[in-house]
């Protein structure tokens, strides 16, 4: 024991390094896959220098409209309709989402394993999991757009039923990682099932769950925009339009409004997310006070 | 004397329970305000149930056809080569999109930005980025490259570092900062600092959001067909604008079946990446 220590002591031979087979091996793994990729796509890269060349021009032409006086005729027309249906696009977000928490929130409690028996869960999972495998498009035109026609609703309804497959499954998750304290304790004192949701549970969960409802309205808006490419409201139905009619002064107050007010949405839904998550502390602090003064 | 005695006899009664905390300012403000965007809102989009019962019989056909899909259509050649050109895409744009957004997310986090002017330009810079939908990239890209696979994928590339960088950073900050300093104290470069203290300890997070925002790409590759940027999205776009509902239905329930597959794989190897 000693005579090892002393030689290892004594020489100055490194650790051996660990070996690299396995890191290697994923990066020359992927390597090969995106190299078959690359040569298998027909992107005609030949075309990509053309970015250098008309990008810098499209782009001049947008900023000549965007610093045009806003004031003035036809540009204060331009960006009062585009702030319209921007604000059309957060409306539909914004009903979306609540249209996805409404429905999102007793599924929810459904798909906590903690809370529902076994044989609810596993459907109401399923269910969950092929809504978030389709994107809001497909349900916009597949389901929305044929029952609700052209417009705004159906793109709110495909928002709605797209934001339930995400906020169902966080929250279901949130549920599943509460303290099971408050619900023994409530048990203890006869509490029914209803009675443990409502005081045990929700309490528990509930700022959570409104975080995941502000996160999935940033969420929306971003989505909102896709949708009106196909004709279900919102900014994208004039993005499509400008675009055909190559009228770069307008598109570039379009993209102009659409990151300003995405930007000024999620810096609210951000703060409000934080007042939330931070406030829940309060009650607790409380509670542990009051029996301090009761004593 | 007498009002503690008369407090005590009903306590013997019935135990006093505590009092209700009073409703709390802010709660009732966020009450209002949510009451009235919601009006706002509902206003905005004419809100209505109404369509889901006068309407149904309308939507029964379109969704008659849907539930009785052209399997056929999968056999074409045009629609399989969709699919693969959106698995192309999607791995390159991936690939690219996540290494420019590691380089990206190391300027956006305190812990390994150079300075803070650095660190606010990026920060800026890449909430920009994020702010364009994906679609707004696809119409731009097609308008500089012209229609094909290579607009998809530079709008992909650009979608992807908005997302990675956004997390990365974020996992970035929460490094332990004894690596660092070890490194620092034996004389590293900020590359060696960045590659030996940092990287090591965000790898796992930064490789499990490359491999989610592979499978968004996936999705996200649907919708940039309809602008003409590649993939599978210009085949339903093309069967769509025909009215042939039956055939969008089979290639929708295959693509469904591949993001599925793919999710589940992606999710496995992020499972063990964390």
């Amino acid at each position: 024991m000693t005579a090892t220590q002393t030689r290892t002591g004594s020489s100055t031979v490194r650790p051996k390094p660990p070996s690299k087979l396995r890191p290697t091996l994923v990066v020359v793994i992927t390597g090969a896959i995106a190299l078959a990729a690359l040569l298998a796509v027909d992107a005609r890269w030949e075309r990509f220098p053309q970015i250098f060349t008309e990008a810098p021009a499209y782009i001049a032409l947008m900023a000549d409209g965007v610093f045009q006086n806003p004031f003035t005729m036809p540009w204060s027309e331009y960006w009062t309709k585009t702030f319209g249906y921007m604000f059309e696009s957060v409306q539909m977000a914004w009903m979306g989402t609540v249209i996805g928490a409404l429905l999102s929130f007793p599924l929810s409690f459904l798909a906590a394993s903690n809370v529902a028996p076994r044989w609810v869960v596993l459907p109401v999972r399923q269910v969950l999991n092929v809504i978030r495998a389709l994107p809001e498009i497909v349900l916009a035109i597949a389901f929305m757009i044929p029952i609700f026609g052209l417009g705004a609703l159906a793109g709110t309804m495909a928002l709605g039923i797209g934001s339930i497959g995400t906020l169902g499954k966080l929250s279901s998750e949130a549920i599943e990682g509460i303290d099971t304290g408050p619900v023994e304790a409530l048990s203890a004192t006869g509490a029914n099932k209803a009675q443990v949701l409502r005081w045990a549970v929700v309490p528990q969960v509930l700022p959570e769950i409104v975080a995941f409802w502000l996160y999935r309205f940033e969420i929306n808006i971003r989505a909102s925009a896709i949708l009106g490419i196909v004709g279900a409201g919102g900014i994208g139905s004039i993005l499509g339009q400008l675009f055909n009619g190559r009228m770069w002064d307008r598109i570039g107050i379009t993209l102009v409004v659409i990151i300003g007010v995405t930007v000024i949405v999620d810096q609210i839904s951000a703060a409000v997310r934080r007042r939330i998550i931070s406030g829940s502390a309060r009650p607790s602090v409380e509670a542990s006070s009051g029996p301090v003064e009761a004593a | 004397m007498s009002a503690p005695a008369a407090q005590a006899t009903t306590g013997a009664r019935r135990p006093d329970r505590p009092r209700k905390p009073p409703p709390s300012i802010g709660g009732l403000v966020g009450l209002v305000a949510f009451a009235v965007i919601t009006a706002w809102a509902a206003i905005g989009v004419e809100f209505t149930l109404a369509p889901l019962i006068t309407n149904l019989t309308r939507g029964s056909d379109v969704i008659w056809y849907y539930l009785h899909p052209n399997w056929e259509i999968l056999t074409r050649p045009a629609v399989a080569e969709g699919f693969l050109e959106t698995l192309y895409i999607a791995i390159i744009a991936s690939l690219i999109g996540c290494i420019l957004a590691l380089g990206l997310s190391m300027l956006a986090s305190k812990v390994s930005a150079p300075n803070s002017a650095v660190y606010q330009v990026s920060k800026i810079v890449l909430s920009l980025i994020r702010s364009l939908p994906d679609i707004a990239y696809g119409l731009l890209f097609v308008a500089f490259v012209q229609t094909g696979a290579l607009p998809g994928i530079l709008a992909l590339i650009v979608f992807n570092i908005g997302v990675v960088a956004k997390l990365t950073p974020e996992s970035i900050d929460a490094v332990d900062r004894g690596p660092i300093e070890a490194v620092e104290a034996a004389g590293a470069t900020r590359f060696q600092r960045a590659r030996f203290a940092i990287f090591p300890q965000v790898a796992p997070n930064y490789l499990s959001y490359c491999f989610y925002v592979f499978e968004l790409n996936l999705r996200a590759s649907m919708v940039l067909g309809f602008v003409g940027a590649g993939g599978i999205g210009e085949v339903i776009n093309l069967l769509m604008t025909r009215l042939d509902h039956s055939s969008v239905s089979a290639v929708v329930v295959a693509l469904f079946v591949v993001v599925f597959v793919l999710d589940q794989a992606s999710r496995t190897v992020r499972r063990r990446l964390t």
